[in-house]
């Protein structure tokens, strides 16, 4: 049989609160030698070949069909596949790892306050500037599919590597999409959330791979490991 | 047709007759033809076009990191050389070729254009397009078709006319045309409302104008060093005076919301639906006069040039996901499907640094649709 593949994050507090999550579902990771802690095989699993890797590289990989099984961010997951269905099911939330992706303007703009407020700057903005709103974010599908249900076009997206809430005072965006989970560091950039500009709340989620090649083994086999979790794979 | 064609001789012997015959047209008619990039700056259509045409664009980058595209359409780069040659106005200007969107299972389909930019006379530039288009559909062998009108104006004017909060009119103007969000956008302005800019309208109620600027500076210093993203402080004391003049909690009139619902629901044949349109704005007609008579000129033009009215359909939300169209629009149907269409763009040679106000007209034929139509 051909080893399922469950990708985990490789680094950061996720893989902490992962590790964590595994010890409390009874699962014990081994790791393989000589793989630079890259590879890791799970006890009483077998069939599961353990990858760790960064959290968007899991997310893509779910989306592609590199991997089987993941664990990372909801946000991540549907950047990297817009339309879920037939790509990636969603599995199971696992509790931990929260953040909100959200809409955030600056606060002087004490005029806006809601998506229809945006909309109202974007299409002010293009027509006395003559160009359009930048919005930064490295969530640019999610962004699009909320900005064009608002009913927004006049805009334009600055794609941003890191640092995204310094995008508006350093000049290189007018707003931005990013995640968030306290507030604190939009409120110290001097930003505010849009009233409905919460674009999904998300949690560290376990995912399945459509794309990936099953077979009724693999399948046994990710059922029993899902199952530790509480999560059952869809028919 | 596959996804990917590959055009053999039958093939490529029928587009251009169609093609040749079309651009005989344009080119009878005065109009100069035009070979534009296929690869073009992106920045240029970003600025410009519509999220529907942004979202099918094809964009990539060349290795020293400039962004580029392959054209979505060819009306841009036309505008664009018609203003950069500081050529004279009226200028009428036509091509053929690729234009690039991605589509399920598609990325490219031949079209052929004409675009006639600076006639100040409004209604000759609307009737020499319509005959244009027509003409060059019946020389590529075409004879029987259907026609759908529009006109965004009409909309614009029926939302000034009627008693609609200021701050609300470019909100109802810019969403018309989608379905659904528009309905919600209405039955929220019907139901009034509160959120977090409406307190600040609150706090600045019954102000008198000279001391709105001063509060509303107030409210952005009460936020310190946040940044201002490009807007200016101006533009935010604009808005928010707008605000504050329509008073607190401002609605919308239920009544005034019915008509525009039902204006929007108006579609038939042409001379009957601007009749309907007549019946239903009669509270308004002083300021819907205009823009009636000059659609009904419209129809009457096309009457002139053998398009029976029975086969002519005003739909009074049709205003193509374009963004840039500004007025009157038009489409030409085969049974096949959609084979031309185009329609009025007054505000987009200014925005490519044209003199205020030059107006534009054009349209777009699918040549490859009007061969598969010709077949049938």
């Amino acid at each position: 049989m051909e080893p399922v593949t469950l990708a985990i994050p490789s680094k950061g507090r996720l893989k902490e609160q992962v590790d964590a999550c595994f010890a409390k579902a009874g699962v014990a990771l081994k790791q393989i030698a000589g793989a630079r802690g890259y590879r890791a095989t799970v006890e009483g699993h077998p069939g599961i070949d353990v990858m760790l890797l960064s959290s968007s590289e899991i997310a893509s990989s779910l989306a592609g069909g590199d991997v089987h099984l993941g664990i990372t961010g909801e946000d991540l997951i549907r950047e990297a596949a817009p339309e879920l269905e037939g790509r990636v099911a969603l599995l199971k939330p696992l509790g931990f790892g929260y953040a909100d992706v959200v809409v955030a303007v600056p606060r002087s703009w004490v005029d806006v306050s809601t998506m229809a407020d945006l909309d109202d700057i974007c299409a002010a903005y293009a027509h006395k500037h003559r160009k359009r709103l930048r919005i930064a974010t490295k969530y640019t599908q999610l962004t699009r599919a909320f900005f064009a249900h608002a009913g927004i076009s006049d805009y334009r997206i600055v794609p941003s590597a890191g640092a995204t809430e310094g995008a508006p005072t350093a000049g290189t965006a007018e707003a931005i999409v990013d995640i968030t989970t306290t507030g604190a560091t939009l409120k110290a950039n001097g930003l505010k959330i849009l009233d409905d500009g919460v674009i999904l709340k998300s949690q560290a989620t376990l995912a399945m791979s459509l794309a990936a090649e099953w077979d009724t083994d693999m399948r046994a086999a990710a059922a029993a490991l899902v199952g530790r979790f509480g999560a059952t794979l869809p028919s | 047709m596959p996804a990917f064609p590959t055009y053999g001789p039958e093939e490529i012997g029928a587009l251009n007759k169609v093609a040749g015959a079309v651009l005989g047209v344009f080119d009878k008619r005065g109009y100069t033809r035009l070979e534009p990039a296929i690869l073009q700056p992106a920045q240029i259509f970003v600025d410009r076009s519509g999220e529907e045409i942004r979202r099918r664009t094809f964009e990539l980058t060349d290795p020293s990191g400039r962004e580029l595209c392959l054209r979505p359409d060819l009306t841009i780069p036309t505008c664009k050389w018609q203003v950069e040659s500081g050529g004279a106005y009226p200028a009428r200007l036509c091509y053929h070729g690729l234009a690039f969107r991605h589509a399920p299972g598609a990325g490219e389909f031949y079209q052929a254009g004409a675009e006639l930019l600076g006639l100040a006379d409004r209604a000759a530039g609307d009737v020499e397009m319509m005959s244009l288009t027509a003409e060059a559909l019946r020389a590529a062998g075409l004879t029987e078709f259907d026609m759908i009108v529009g006109d965004l104006g009409l909309f614009a004017t029926l939302v000034d006319a009627l008693d609609v909060p200021a701050q609300w009119r470019g909100r109802l103007k810019r969403n018309f045309w989608r379905s659904g969000y528009f309905e919600a956008l209405l039955a929220r302005m019907v139901a009034g409302g509160t959120n977090e800019a409406q307190r600040a309208v609150d706090a600045l109620h019954g102000l008198k104008l000279m001391d709105l600027k001063p509060a509303i500076e107030a409210l952005i210093d009460k936020e310190g060093d946040a940044p201002l993203g490009g807007r200016t402080r101006e533009e935010i004391v604009e808005r928010l005076t707008i605000q504050a003049s329509d008073g607190a909690a401002p609605r919308l009139d239920a009544d005034v919301a019915e008509m525009i619902t039902a204006f929007l629901k108006v579609s038939g044949p042409g001379e009957a639906a601007l009749e309907d349109i007549r019946t239903l704005t009669k509270p308004v007609a002083a300021k819907m006069v205009k823009p009636l008579a000059a659609m009904a000129e419209r129809l009457r033009a096309l009457k002139g040039l053998g398009i029976p009215p029975e086969r002519i359909r005003f739909v009074a939300h049709f205003g193509r996901n374009l963004e840039y169209y500004t007025g009157f629009v038009f489409e030409f149907w085969a049974r096949a499907g959609e084979v031309a269409g185009g329609g009025r763009y007054d505000t987009l040679l200014e925005s490519l640094g044209a003199p205020r106000g030059t107006t534009a007209i054009g349209c777009a034929i699918r040549t490859e649709r009007l061969v598969k139509a010709r077949g049938l």
